[in-house]
Formats: C-alpha cells, sequence, structure tokens
C-alpha cells in the first residue's frame, strides 16, 4: 500500500489527484493538503472581473467531490518538508496546518511515500509597495474574489464615466519581473470592449503597460506564427488590436511603486516615470512560498529542495542566453535528491526565463518570467500521476512519462470580449512552449502551423466550450477523463 | 484610433456562420496541437 500525498488542489493538484484515484486501486491513499475549499477554473476569472460571470460560476467545493471519489483532504496549508522524516518520525512528512474548522491551527506531520509538489506560487503584491488589491485604485484578476473586487471597482469607473467624467485606465505587469501577460491582456480586451457596450468608450484612455521588451511577447520571447494565409509576429498581431481598439501601450516598464491613482515605474533606458489612473488592473510578480526542508536531524536543507520554487531535473546551471537550450527544462519534474517528490505545474523552479533578459541603464532587470499556465499544468500533474502509478504497480522507479515544454504544445484562447454574438477571442497555439531552435532554427523556435494565432467570434465561443469542459472534468463526471489536459 | 482591422475582416471575423465553422475547424486543430503528444527533448544513452 502507497501514500501519495498532493499540496494544492489548483489545476496541477487536481488533475494529479483525480488520475491517481482513477487509476489505483482503494488500497492505496490519495490525500489533498490545501488551504483552499473551493476549486477554482482560473482561466475564466477575466469574465468575472468585467461582471460577466459570477464567481459561483468557476468554483465548488471541493470536500464533498473528495469524500465521494475516495480522495482524502486535509484543508491545511503546508509549512515545511521534512523528506527524510526525523528523530521521531521514521517516514518522510510534510508538517502541515490545519486552517478550518475544530482542528484549526493544530499542526499534523502528514506522512508520504509519494509527494507531488503542486502548491502554485505565491501571489507576491509585497514586491511591489502599494500593490494591494483593492486599495490605491489597483486591482487583481489572479482569484476569484480579487475579480470580484476588480468588477466593483470597474464598475464604479464606468458609472462615473456615464456622469460624464473621463478616466484613464491602466492594465498590465505590476512589477518587473512579472508573468501572466496572457491574462493582462485578455482583461485589457475585455474591459475596452465592456466600454463600448456601456457606451462610455469615448471617456477613457485605455493602457497597457508591461515588462515585455516588445508586445506579444507573452513571457515567450514571442512567436512567429501561421495567421490565416500569413505569417506574422505576434508582435504585430497584438499591435494590429490594439492599434484598432485604440489601447495606448508602455513597454519595457518594470512598476515598482503605487500610490493612489499613481504607478511608478523604471523603463528599459533607466528612465523613472509614472502614469495616473482611475483604475488599474495589475499583475503582480509571482514567486515561491518560502517553504524550509531539514533533514532527519533537523539541519536546514531548503537548497536541496528550492530555489525559491522546487528543485527539480531541470538544468540550473547559470548561463548566458546564447547558450540556453529546450533541454535545459525539465521532462519528469523529480527532485534530484529525493526521487519520491515531484513538482509539476508553476511550482517547479524554471531553469531560466524564456524570454531574453534585459537590463534597463541602471542595471534593473525588466523583463517576464516564464508563464505556465493551465494546460502545461495540467499535462505535467498527468505525467506525474502516471510515472508514480507505473512506479508502484512495477515495484521499482518508473519514468518513462515525459513532458518537457520545449516538446509540448499549448494554446491560449484570449478572450477578447464577452457575448454570444458579440464577443471575441483571440486563438494561440504554440508548439513548442519553449523555443527549440536546433529542431526550428528558422521560424524562432517554432513550428509553424502549429504556432498560428485567429481572431473572432469562434474564439469566444471555444473559451466558453472550455470553460464548460474543464469544470465537468474536473468535477470528475462520467467519462472525464476522456477530455484531454 | 487607426483601422487596422478592414470592414470585410470584421465581417469574417463576426459572422455567425462563418465562425461556427471556424470553431470545428480550431476545435479540432487545437486538439491536434495540445493532445498530439509530448515528450522529452534528451537522447537517452
Amino acid at each position: 500500500m502507497s501514500k501519495i500525498v498532493i499540496l494544492g488542489a489548483g489545476i496541477s493538484g487536481h488533475v494529479a489527484a483525480s488520475h491517481l484515484r482513477r487509476k489505483l486501486s482503494k488500497e492505496h491513499e490519495v490525500i489533498v493538503v490545501s488551504p483552499n475549499t473551493n476549486y477554482q477554473w482560473i482561466p475564466s476569472n477575466i469574465w468575472v472581473g468585467i461582471g460577466r460571470m459570477k464567481s459561483e460560476k468557476i468554483l465548488f467545493p471541493l470536500a464533498p467531490l473528495y469524500k465521494k471519489k475516495g480522495i482524502g483532504y486535509k484543508q491545511a496549508k503546508a509549512l515545511s518538508f521534512y523528506p527524510e522524516g526525523d528523530k521521531d518520525e521514521q517516514k518522510p512528512y510534510v508538517l502541515a496546518e490545519y486552517v478550518t474548522g475544530e482542528k484549526q491551527g493544530q499542526r499534523e506531520k502528514v506522512t508520504y511515500d509519494y509527494l507531488i509538489n503542486a502548491t502554485g506560487p505565491k501571489l507576491n503584491f509585497e514586491a511591489t509597495e502599494g500593490l494591494i488589491p483593492g486599495k490605491n485604485k489597483t486591482y487583481s484578476v489572479c482569484t476569484y474574489t480579487h475579480a470580484d473586487h476588480a468588477w466593483e471597482g470597474l464598475n464604479e469607473v464606468i458609472q462615473q464615466m456615464k456622469a460624464g467624467k473621463k478616466a484613464k485606465i491602466l492594465i498590465g505587469t505590476g512589477h518587473a519581473k512579472s508573468t501572466c501577460q496572457g491574462a493582462a491582456f485578455e482583461y485589457i480586451l475585455n474591459v475596452e470592449q465592456e466600454l463600448r457596450k456601456h457606451n462610455v468608450r469615448d471617456m477613457a484612455e485605455v493602457t497597457w503597460i508591461s515588462n515585455e521588451y516588445r508586445l506579444g511577447d507573452f513571457g515567450m520571447d514571442g512567436m512567429l506564427m501561421s495567421y490565416g494565409s500569413m505569417t506574422m509576429k505576434s508582435s504585430e498581431m497584438v499591435e494590429m488590436i490594439f492599434e484598432d481598439r485604440d489601447i495606448k501601450w508602455i513597454l519595457g516598464a518594470g512598476v515598482n511603486k503605487i500610490e493612489d491613482g499613481i504607478a511608478y515605474y523604471e523603463n528599459l533606458e533607466g528612465e523613472h516615470k509614472s502614469e495616473t489612473y482611475d483604475f488599474a488592473m495589475l499583475i503582480p510578480s509571482f514567486s515561491g512560498h518560502g517553504f524550509k526542508a531539514y533533514d532527519k536531524n533537523e539541519n536546514d536543507i531548503t537548497e536541496k529542495l528550492f530555489k525559491g520554487f522546487m528543485v527539480v531535473d531541470a538544468d540550473y546551471t547559470p548561463k548566458p542566453y546564447e547558450e540556453w537550450s529546450v533541454k535545459d527544462w525539465p521532462e519528469t519534474y523529480q527532485n534530484p535528491t529525493y526521487k519520491n517528490i515531484f513538482a509539476p505545474g508553476i511550482a517547479f523552479a524554471p531553469p531560466h526565463t524564456i524570454s531574453k533578459p534585459r537590463k534597463s541603464k541602471s542595471g534593473t532587470d525588466i523583463f517576464p518570467a516564464p508563464p505556465r499556465t493551465g494546460m502545461p499544468s495540467g499535462i505535467t500533474a498527468k505525467l506525474v500521476a502516471d510515472n508514480i502509478i507505473d512506479s508502484i504497480k512495477n515495484g521499482k522507479e518508473s519514468l518513462k512519462h515525459k513532458g518537457s515544454m520545449g516538446n509540448m504544445g499549448a494554446a491560449c484562447i484570449a478572450s477578447a470580449g464577452f457575448g454570444m454574438t458579440s464577443g471575441s477571442g483571440v486563438s494561440i497555439t504554440t508548439f513548442p512552449i519553449v523555443p527549440d531552435y536546433e529542431k526550428y532554427p528558422k521560424t524562432q523556435g517554432r513550428q509553424l502551423g502549429k504556432t498560428f494565432g485567429e481572431i473572432g467570434l469562434a474564439g469566444h465561443w471555444l473559451k466558453l466550450a472550455l470553460h464548460h469542459a474543464f469544470i465537468y472534468k474536473a468535477k470528475m463526471r462520467p467519462f472525464w477523463w476522456l477530455i484531454p489536459e | 484610433m487607426t483601422q487596422r482591422i478592414s470592414k470585410y475582416q470584421r465581417f469574417k471575423m463576426m459572422n455567425p456562420i462563418i465562425q461556427f465553422f471556424k470553431f470545428i475547424y480550431l476545435s479540432i486543430k487545437i486538439m491536434i496541437v495540445v493532445a498530439g503528444g509530448h515528450g522529452g527533448t534528451r537522447k537517452v544513452n
């Protein structure tokens, strides 16, 4: 009998738990440890943030589902890792603290045979002074509660515009090394469309602010893509959309301080500037959770498990951008020291960024961190689950399932406006996610045809269809496993 | 505002009939890209 503990119940943790439970017999224990009450389908937060979808539509409680499916569930947060156990406990364990109910505040040693760390990122708002969701007129759409607040803030500004007051709207990244430009891109297009629907578009100045060097970088160094019968750069496609919608842009901007209605930033020229606004949605930087790890004698071994995020089978040797290789990226998400620990999704430490690192003239790093969206999070979680299942069934370590982001496709269906007949979406796929300049030297490291973009109403339908399909899958309804990650 | 998308392009982007077929096409194409397999990048000795 094996005991598999999964930390986190986001896309990655939930996918791993559901596949493990489906494929392993009941003699094996599958336990999820998460401080969250609900599962949330994060990609639809965009629509919550414009008031077109209630947050209840994108979430469901975890406890009843896990009870029904025979998955253990501890509503607790992980505090520290003991991969060798300690003087009193022979088995490896994670120290967790319950966050709710009768056991609130109690700590428990959660022992395991296999550990999947799917804790995702910490939303590091503190890294930018004054960037607090719901304060200083800044908002976030990173969680459903943030998105609810964002809609309240946006609606207030829309009502002011209806009363005749002009407004400035600023959307993008809130730190020099933020990622998730795609989410901000979706949000700015949705907000712009909402302003038109409310007949106040002419009252608003809408501005994109980002740490990207070029538009359409998305933390992936941009893309060369098929667009209809043409081949165009993602920067050209985004520029076309922004110009068409009268959205201004500020690039190479490392936002470092927020005051009430003012965003201060440094640009790549080393200039310190500011931008005023009446409503801002700025994505924070992501960081690890600051977990500590100890050996059986309680010596600190954090560096064996964490480099901010969790250390896995990536090549972390520091090297210049020109020497980066697709082979640097992990394939199995296994910790090299403790082979029974895995970190799929956003929890693993990337070997480096995907976008070219750039410094301002005064030495500040200003470039996007690598994005890891829902699709690769799901795929990597499933392959980790499959390797654990094989290892248990074969009685020896099996790592035959591999999935490097350098040999994996991803789709980003960016909503560009909500509405069954008036909606729009920018559908982008990329293969591979991390460019492979050896395989595709003439097309910026990616395969044309499999890397393409489309704009139109079908994109909105597609995003809506994915919303329903993935919530169905997450609820583990009949034949849920037929829906791919 | 600079009109970068022509009226004809916009018509095609927003026409429900054209977009219905585009929806089918995109669904299949995306499925091929993302469910078409994944693997490692390092050679095994």
